[in-house]
């Protein structure tokens, strides 16, 4: 009897077992997340949003849409590459992405990405204000040539896009102007409303909505067909911009199992052709076209060596460090100078300290402070590359030759005037205390999770103050862990560490 | 006449069970979203977007703009009740709402606070509603030159926030600007003073180093200061304003309203610049300036009411333009592009109904935010009575999960703490912490516009144009004034 129920257990568990393998591929198994490298609200999070939305006729599949922003996309593409390539992480991505890895110098980047899908493209245009003047791609071309350099476009950050994009126009048509970047599209459109300049560069969506602005010229190879009336720049008779755009698209992280790259090949097939995706983003202007892979990796490749060879020649990357000053402000030689300035500080706070000044020890090593921090910084400043008319080293100097004589100025003051009204170390110890419980928070956050050191915290913190009601103390604790998870964990999809220990265990 | 017919339209639109509870529940949250240390009104929006992807479009804007508009509110709660300032703008609100919380009348702050953010934000709206297709001409018409004498301006109100320590208070600002130059720059793309760190590509965050430099150095003192040992306040006692106050308060309401809403309408200067300046001008024109900074009723009114109609001001590049003015009417512009609608001049004319049930909205959520800000008031001051030795703790435990929940990212909780320690010691030598903040925040607005100016045209850019030389002559004038006054004020009492 127990030898024949061990044996249909053994014949269960080997079929079902069986039947695992036979349907071994069931993905996904749990939500896709996507990976926005900007916060919400942005063109690529709507393409996001709007991409899951699609898809979700095609596939049982959730996705989960996470807002990474910062550093022009290096901290969530470093997010994807941190995580396992197992194909529930996806990240949207722009051309813009591809610029800011060639300017940061993280070329691994382009080679740990599986470039997976682009979905779209947006051609670049020279977008104009209809009330000005000079409008036409011909009108801008004369007034050039009369401005001889002085020519004033606008649009977003140097080094991106747009910005290359025109630096290829003046390439192409042998015009000389000047690129002014704002923060943003929208504000640089803003300034050419109000006539600070002729021309602005981006995409053809900007136009919509704003009967004022009109697109001069667009670098594709056939006129839009939203835009009719629109010349294209060979049609104008210049060669060799008739491929400018910008792309977005879907990418993984390289190295993600075969048929899983499969199943994503498949969706993004169906989204492609899916007829609300594709009037959605028409309207707009916006080509959408599909390439898979292969084409997809060629275009980065092609896309990476362009910036490469525009932001030598404007000088973001590769500036050779020349003179003396700026070989002392980069790599070794600075991680030595700032050990030496905390070297020296400590040495004068020590001085101060034996000194019969003891009594002014923080007021007097306040200024030093200030003025050591200045000179680390002026020294870094003769880094950057000085070729423009204001650098980015005039303003921070501007601010540090104020601050030093300010403080010049404090510190004659202090040993000028002796009565200021003097502070009792009253509860200085329980104040480092905290400080030093907080370190401790925040290092037990990173390896056992928010709630646990949270809680631990909270306890401790009002322990140290001197309460003692223990009922109250855990209601409090407990109450704060439950608001935080739901308010924060649930509701607004903040994730809270889990913690790296915690994490190894389950 | 027109704009009656609209308007009438508009509130048509809105009156109805499902968009009046969309504003209570927009404004609810949003009072909260900005009493939290670390959830700014932008981030208030943008953890909403996601919601309202689902909703019909004029919904999601009226849910939106009723977090925006209460959001502001909501930081001054927290500015007044523990020196915590929720939101940016707020820190200004701080200066005298705070004082008089620890003379025991925190009843005082908040009511002033909330009547003047609801009168500053009606005064903007109608502004918004009447003349902004002529103010966004002006709008798109200031100069880059001009965008840095303002920034200037806002700077020299350093001096009157000083007082006496008018060098330390100026220490203070340019450590700010100075800071506020770590990361990529704006202009060439090059990346300044990071270290070779990832972490400060994008510089210090501002919501952190405020969290820390208002919220934890004001613990951190009042645990020093042995503040925490009980000392009950008796709740019944706390007074509220009467309206003889509120009518006292008339002129600098107006005047701070109307402020708020020019300055917020130019894209980039936003509610801190423009709280800043109208706390500097109340002062100046007030017949008590000695008042301010030890609990102005004055003070408080300039603050909030700049704050909050700088909400009208920024949607008006929004709405006729397309272009945001802020960092949360970026966010606006995203969620109307989900729903299909192209923000610009053309929406007046395509989509009305969306347009006037915005402004029909945009008034009915200041009357909701003062009904529940009234009975809310009752309950906000019920946090300076919990016994401090609870309270210290769970500010910190508010501080580093607000500093976590801007970019997830653990460095932000370290640089926030940093700030809270420096800003402690800063606070113990009598350093002024709020020109740290202003020096965050107009740190990039210099910079970028000056170095604008100066490649559209040279340095001599700044004096040739009109409204800019006048700029900075008033600059000139309100940085040297204070300054005098109290060098003067100081010999007379030496030789007293």
């Amino acid at each position: 009897m127990k030898k024949t129920l061990i044996i249909l257990l053994l014949t269960i568990v080997f079929f079902t077992s069986c039947k695992k393998t036979d349907e071994e591929f069931s993905f996904p198994k749990k939500p896709i997340t996507i990976i926005v490298y900007t916060g919400p609200g942005g063109l690529i999070d709507i393409t996001a949003r709007k991409f899951a939305d699609v898809a979700s006729k095609y596939t049982e599949a959730t996705f989960v849409i996470e807002n990474k922003p910062g550093s022009g996309g290096i901290v969530a593409m470093k997010r994807l590459l941190q995580l396992p390539a197992d194909g529930y992480t996806l990240f949207a991505c722009t051309k813009s992405n591809v610029s800011k890895i060639v300017s940061s110098g993280g070329e691994a980047y382009i080679e740990g990405i599986d470039w997976t899908a682009m979905m779209m493209a947006d051609p670049e245009c020279v977008i104009t204000y209809k009330k000005q003047k000079i409008n036409s791609w011909k009108d801008i071309l004369a007034d050039a040539k009369v401005k001889n350099g002085d020519q004033i476009w606008l649009g977003p950050a140097n080094g991106g896009l747009d910005h290359v994009t025109a630096l290829k126009i003046w390439d192409e048509t042998g015009i000389k102007a000047k690129w002014i970047p704002y923060k943003s599209g929208g504000k640089a459109r803003a300034a050419l409303l109000g006539e600070q300049g002729v021309a602005y560069v981006g995409n053809p969506r900007e136009v919509l909505g704003n009967d004022d602005l009109m697109i001069a010229a667009v670098s594709s190879a056939k006129r839009l067909v939203q835009f009719p009336d629109v010349p294209t720049f060979s049609e104008l008779g210049i060669t060799g911009l008739d491929n400018e755009f910008m792309w977005r698209g879907f990418v993984l992280k390289k190295g993600t199992p075969p048929d899983i790259r499969e199943w994503f090949d498949e969706l993004f097939t169906n989204v492609n052709n899916d007829a609300e995706w594709r009037e959605y983003w028409e309207r707009g202007g916006i080509d959408v076209i599909y390439k898979s892979s292969e084409e997809f990796t060629k275009i980065v490749h092609k896309d990476k060596e362009q910036f490469t060879h525009y932001l030598q020649k404007i000088g973001i990357i590769n500036t050779e460090a020349t003179n003396f000053m700026a070989k002392i402000a980069t790599g070794k030689a600075l991680k030595f100078l700032v050990i030496l300035f905390v070297i020296i500080f400590l040495i004068i706070g020590f001085a101060v300290n034996r000194s019969p000044k003891r009594k002014y020890l923080v007021r007097i090593m306040l200024p030093i402070f200030f003025i050591m921090l200045s000179i680390i910084f002026f020294i870094i400043s003769f880094s950057f590359p000085d070729n423009e008319k204001v650098g980015p080293s005039v303003v921070p100097r501007l601010w540090i030759f104020i601050l030093i004589p300010l403080n010049i100025y404090l510190m004659f003051d202090i040993f000028r005037q002796k009565k200021e009204i003097e502070h009792k170390d009253e509860n200085k110890k329980i104040v480092f205390g905290f400080i030093g419980l907080l370190i401790l928070y925040l290092i037990s956050i990173f390896y056992i999770g928010y709630f646990i050191s949270t809680f631990i915290f909270i306890f401790a913190g009002i322990y140290i103050l001197g309460y003692r009601k223990y009922l109250t103390m855990l209601i409090i604790s407990f109450g704060w862990l439950l608001f935080s998870y739901l308010i924060f964990y649930k509701l607004l999809y903040v994730p809270l560490p889990v913690g790296k220990l915690i994490e190894m265990f389950f | 006449m027109e704009i009656l017919t609209n308007m009438a339209q508009g509130f048509s639109f809105v009156l109805g069970w499902q968009p009046l509870l969309f504003i209570v529940l927009g404004v609810i949250m949003g009072i909260l979203a900005g009493a939290m240390p670390g959830l700014s009104p932008s981030m208030g929006v943008a953890l909403l977007v996601p919601f309202t992807y689902a909703m019909s479009p004029t919904l999601a804007l009226i849910l939106l703009v009723s977090i925006y508009i209460a959001a502001n509110y909501g930081g001054s709660i927290t500015a007044v009740t523990i020196n915590a300032p929720g939101t940016p703008s707020a820190v200004v609100t701080s200066f005298d709402g705070y004082p008089l919380t620890k003379q025991n009348k925190p009843g005082m702050g908040l009511g002033v606070s909330l009547v003047s953010s609801t009168i500053g934000g009606f005064i903007g709206t109608i502004i918004l509603i009447l003349f902004s297709v002529q103010l966004a001409k002006i709008a798109v018409k200031f100069h880059p030159a001009e965008y840095f004498a303002l920034a200037i301006f806002g700077l020299t109100t350093v001096a009157t926030l000083g007082g006496r320590n008018w060098v330390k208070a100026f220490i203070a600002a340019m450590f700010g600007l100075l800071i506020n130059t770590i990361g990529i720059d704006p202009i060439s793309g090059v990346s300044r003073f990071t270290f070779g760190s990832v972490h400060l590509y994008d510089g210090f965050s501002l919501i952190p180093a405020l969290i820390g430099l208002f919220a934890l150095s004001e613990v951190f003192k009042q645990i020093d200061e042995q503040n925490f040992k009980s000392k009950k306040i008796e709740l019944e006692k706390t007074k509220w304003p009467t309206i003889l106050d509120y009518w006292k308060l008339k002129l600098t309401i107006i005047r701070s309203s109307i402020m708020g809403t020019l300055i917020g309408i130019f894209p980039g200067a936003g509610a801190t610049i423009a709280s800043f300046i109208a706390y500097d001008v109340a002062k100046r024109s007030s017949k008590e300036p000695e008042k301010f900074g030890h609990g102005s009723l004055e003070g408080v009114a300039a603050a909030e009411a700049a704050n909050s109609s700088s909400v009208g001001g920024a949607l008006v590049p929004l709405l006729t333009l397309g272009i945001p003015g802020s960092a949360s009417t970026a966010v606006l512009i995203g969620a109307l592009m989900i729903h299909d609608l192209t923000p610009g001049p053309q929406l007046f004319n395509n989509n009305p109904e969306i347009i006037y049930g915005l402004f029909a909205s945009l008034l009915i959520a200041n009357l909701v935010m003062l009904i529940l800000g009234l009975f809310g008031s009752r309950l906000w001051v019920k946090v300076t009575a919990v016994p401090k030795k609870i309270l210290y703790p769970m500010i910190f435990a508010v501080s580093i999960i607000g500093s976590f929940a801007v970019r997830y990212s653990f460095f932000d909780i370290a640089a926030c703490l940093g700030f809270g320690v420096f800003g402690w010691i800063l606070r113990r030598h009598n350093y002024p912490v709020a020109p740290i903040v202003l020096g965050i925040v107009l740190g990039n607005i210099a910079e970028t516009n000056f170095r604008r100016a100066v490649m559209m045209g040279d340095y001599t850019i700044f004096f040739t144009r009109p409204v800019s030389l006048i700029l900075l002559v008033l600059a000139l004038v309100s940085f040297a004034w204070p300054i005098l006054r109290n060098s003067m004020s100081n010999k007379k009492r030496l030789q007293n």
